[in-house]
């Protein structure tokens, strides 16, 4: 790695050299990304100026860009929509939040405690349970699916939280992604804190966790988003309006009012704002993830 | 206990007492996790009290219960040879607990809601089941059953057309994508967060977002009527989420003929889930290009400068440098892609019910409408059955893809 970075500073400042035609290359470069970047945000322009537009005009052909008069209490409306039985969207928003927090905070602290024993201590069985645990990563989720929903109504979990915080709170592949970050520690530090008399308990919770603490927050970020976005599981546990997530939610609401596409557009705003907001402040962690997720292969 | 009438010390009765309680914790675990998976039937009635539901587990589940007794059993004494091996060595000892202690929570979890729901799926997949009745055996008869049923087999073939236009379309346009993101490097962080920003989305969002653009009166028709209309040519808006003729179809009527609906296996993808593919483009495409982008900067500048000296252009150098590289990369994302797509069940659920004329349908879809019984009587031996079914085939693709690609990246 050091290496690398040395040939890459020794290739930088040769750079200012080059000619006019380099800026105009590197112009021409950042206004192709720049058109790119626009067309892959297009959906959620056109999106987000739909929700100002009156009923009639969003299916109206030809469609406008700009709303023709803009309609904001399209927000509100939607805000104070009730289904019945408790179904509101700061309900069903707060609900989603809930659940992704919580899992992701479980998920931080199980899959970090199982990374923890996979990379540091020895005991036999180990080698086994973890070639297990990457074989189950194998399993298409169509299988579980079925069974899981009948195990969920045996346990009586159907219409809780807990029958997606259970399975929720574990994630094979994040505990790869972690044991794979705890191996690339080096084990200095915690030897001297063993030879201190720490326990492994104690090692893991002064050391391996502060040092983790950007994995971690990678973990978080990724459960937390796949909780958020999560559809099937949330759809077959969770029936009554109280409990719907903002996918279920929007899904039934699109049925339900199905003409009225204004309405529609603004609880796909309500659901894609609070993780477009997490992604911008945490980008570094998202893609630092799904990299992760990459150099597994 | 007759060993430790044996033992003269304290600590070997203690070491007998410990594996002895090894046993008996793996015995048990495993035990209530098969207790909860056991295939019975279900229902309120059933699940009144804890009492109504053994009475049904001892009617109907015993068979299944011994089986996983006998596996419990060979865990148990496994678990219980460690222990005793282990336990007069201080320091191997609180590496098996704390060892355990730590993975405790992953296997109860996985053990309960993978293994164990898996063993029952297996199970209920030969049999007749739909919650509210004990489980009838039926041999392979749920097996023999989706290959007759056209709803599967046609959603079957949707998701093999669906993979085979979407995976090498999504890949490349990952690998295009960053290879134009990797050329700059004065806002690549700016760009990179503002190409994948859209991906982060649930998938129901962008749905419903090009539910409205693919409406007839949508800005897709605009777009292409605008187009077109640039050249003369007239464009007849269409609705495309709910027009089912098909690409080979379409063509086909290009030279005056058609496809009856009877052969509707020739008509190629509808295009309705050519619609569906587009949008799951449009959002897989900057995810991976992460993944791409993340191994593309891990490759030597050098290697680059050698081969511009030696007078390699820019189309060169992509293709014997970039990707061969990239190759590794290369068969996870078509992997990952493989198995997503012949998953797909939100887009379809919210955007088109299977339809029109069933040629959106999706294994999943499929399997869920037959689980929840939302067509018809609940089947959830037959659904089990589908779900097998589809694992097999994600696992023979995979496979293949390994064998294929990797065996192309021994060339180099």
């Amino acid at each position: 790695m050091a290496v690398r970075t040395q040939t890459l500073e020794r290739v930088a400042p040769q750079e200012p050299r080059k000619p006019a035609t380099h800026y105009v290359s590197i112009f021409l470069r950042s206004l192709l990304l720049c058109v790119v970047g626009l067309i892959l945000f297009t959906p959620f322009i056109l999106a987000a100026l739909g929700t100002f537009k009156s009923n009639a005009e969003i299916i109206r052909f030809p469609p406008t860009f700009f709303p023709a008069e803009w309609q904001v209490e399209n927000w509100p409306r939607l805000w104070n929509t009730d289904l019945g039985n408790g179904g509101t969207f700061p309900r069903w928003l707060l609900n989603t939040a809930f659940l992704s927090v919580t899992t992701a905070i479980l998920q931080v602290i199980f899959c970090s405690m199982a990374a923890y024993a996979f990379s540091r201590l020895e005991f036999p069985g180990r080698d086994v349970i973890f070639n297990f645990m990457l074989a189950t990563l194998m399993i298409p989720t169509a299988i579980t699916l079925i069974p899981a929903y009948v195990l969920m109504t045996k346990l009586r979990l159907i219409n809780t939280f807990w029958s997606l915080i259970f399975p929720g709170a574990i994630a094979a592949g994040n505990i790869f992604l972690l044991t794979q970050f705890f191996k690339s520690v080096p084990k200095d530090l915690e030897e001297a804190a063993f030879i201190d008399g720490a326990s492994y308990m104690e090692i893991y919770r002064n050391v391996i966790i502060p040092l983790a603490r950007p994995a971690l927050l990678t973990v978080f970020i990724l459960q937390f988003q796949a909780m958020w976005n999560n559809f099937l599981q949330p759809l077959l546990y969770l029936n009554s309006a109280d409990k719907y997530v903002l996918n279920v939610a929007l899904s039934i609401f699109q049925q339900q009012f199905k003409a009225q596409w204004n309405l529609t557009l603004v609880g796909a705003m309500f659901n894609a704002i609070p993780v477009m907001i997490l992604f911008f402040i945490f980008s570094r962690y998202y893609i630092e993830g799904i990299a992760y997720t990459g150099i597994k292969g | 206990m007759a060993t430790v009438t044996n033992e003269p010390s304290a600590a070997p009765s203690r070491r007998t007492l410990m594996a002895v309680l090894s046993f008996l914790v793996v015995f048990i675990v495993l035990m209530t996790i098969a207790l909860f998976n056991a295939p019975t039937m279900g229902g309120p009635r059933v699940m009144a009290t804890v009492e109504t539901y053994l009475t049904e587990v001892r009617r109907t589940a015993l068979p299944f219960l011994g089986a996983v007794a006998l596996l419990a059993i060979v865990l148990g004494l496994a678990a219980a040879r460690v222990v005793y091996r282990e336990w007069p060595n201080p320091k191997r000892r609180t590496n098996l607990i704390m060892g355990y202690l730590f993975l405790a929570p992953y296997l109860l979890i996985t053990l309960t809601f993978t293994v164990g729901v898996v063993l029952f799926a297996l199970y209920i997949s030969f049999t007749n089941y739909d919650i509210f009745s004990p489980p009838q055996w039926a041999g392979l008869a749920n097996y023999a059953r989706a290959f007759q049923e056209k709803n599967f087999l046609q959603g079957l073939h949707n998701v093999l057309w669906y993979s085979l236009l979407v995976v090498p379309t999504q890949t490349a346009a990952a690998i295009l994508l960053a290879v134009l993101l990797n050329s700059q490097n004065r806002f690549k962080q700016f760009f990179r967060t503002i190409f994948y920003a859209p991906s982060v989305t649930s998938s129901v969002v962008i749905t419903l977002i090009f539910m409205w653009f693919y409406l007839r009166t949508g800005y897709i028709n605009y777009f292409i009527s605008n187009f077109l209309g640039t050249f003369g040519v007239e464009w007849k808006n269409i609705n495309w989420l709910g027009d089912p003729r098909g690409l080979i179809q379409l063509i086909v009527q290009a030279f005056g003929g058609d496809i009856p609906s009877d052969q509707w296996y020739l008509r190629g993808p509808s295009i309705a889930l050519m619609a569906i593919m587009f949008q799951n483009v449009f959002t897989t495409a900057p995810t991976f290009m992460i993944m791409f982008l993340a191994a593309l900067q891990d490759i030597n500048p050098a290697l680059y400068e050698a081969a511009s000296l030696d007078g390699a252009n820019g189309w060169h150098r992509f293709w014997k440098i970039t990707v061969p590289l990239l190759r590794p990369i290369i068969l996870l994302v078509v992997v990952l892609g493989t198995i997503g797509t012949l998953q797909i069940f939100d887009q379809v659920y919210l955007a088109t019910q299977g339809g029109p004329l069933g040629t959106s349908l999706t294994p999943v879809y499929v399997l869920y409408q037959e689980a929840l019984g939302t067509e018809g009587p609940i089947q959830m031996g037959y659904a089990a059955a589908m779900a097998f079914i589809l694992a097999v085939l994600i696992f023979f693709f995979t496979f293949l893809q390994r064998r294929f690609i990797e065996r192309e990246t021994q060339l180099y």
